[in-house]
């Protein structure tokens, strides 16, 4: 059976970029305030344009933003 | 709690207030004037019409954004249940009867407009059940 993860930094680039808030990044990434706590907290995997739009946000690669993990069992 | 949650919270409020006043009405009129006059109890369903007027209560606010992604994605897997627990009420409307009067048995065509009304509010019920439970799941950890 195959477990897929993403996890991610937004978090911790947010405070990392002058203590950004939820509502700015969202207002930066073209989405609504819930869409990024769905993100952060990991209850919602974006879409491939809005991760590129969160990593050039921060001035990042999207790798740098978003980390997959692939167990198989 | 953003726009669409508003909606479907206020279509769930008018299908229900709509759903219990019908019963009621229809259990009182049953004792007092006995069928088929007691079906004018479901006059009250009108009320479930109210939920047609939510896009003009909540309105969008301008230069903000108000629907992503993630809100269109909800919306769809909300859709989906509607219309599937609405075919699945239509099957039953169709297999019941089928089931319980035989294949030679004969129903009035009068059942039609509700079987097609009950699954018009079955439809949009589930589907504003289905975007508040989907949005309270993931509605944690926000910041002020």
């Amino acid at each position: 059976m195959e477990k897929n993860d993403l996890s991610n930094q937004i978090r911790r680039l947010r405070f990392d970029n002058g203590q950004m808030t939820q509502q700015q990044l969202a207002d930066k990434a073209g989405v609504t305030r819930q869409t990024i706590i769905a993100i952060e907290s990991g209850k919602y995997a974006p879409s491939l344009p809005l991760a590129f739009k969160i990593a050039r946000t921060f001035g990042l690669s999207i790798e740098d933003v978003f980390q997959y993990e692939n167990e198989q069992s | 709690m953003n726009r669409v949650q508003k909606i479907a919270l206020f279509f769930v409020v008018t299908i229900s207030v709509a759903f219990l006043l019908s019963c009621i009405a229809i259990a009182i009129l049953y004792v007092k004037v006995g069928m088929p006059k007691a079906l004018a109890g479901l006059g009250f369903m009108g009320i479930a019409g109210l939920g047609g007027f939510s896009p003009l209560i909540f309105q969008t606010e301008k230069g903000k954004v108000t629907l992503d992604e993630r809100d269109r994605l909800i919306n769809r897997r909300a859709a989906l249940a509607g219309f599937g627990t609405s075919y699945l009420l239509v099957g039953l409307a169709c297999m019941i009867p089928f089931f319980i009067l035989g294949p030679k048995a004969s129903i009035s065509v009068s059942w039609l407009p509700y079987i097609f009304g009950a699954v018009g509010l079955n439809l949009f019920f589930v589907h504003s059940v289905a975007i508040l439970i989907q949005y309270g799941r993931g509605d944690k950890n926000g910041e002020k």
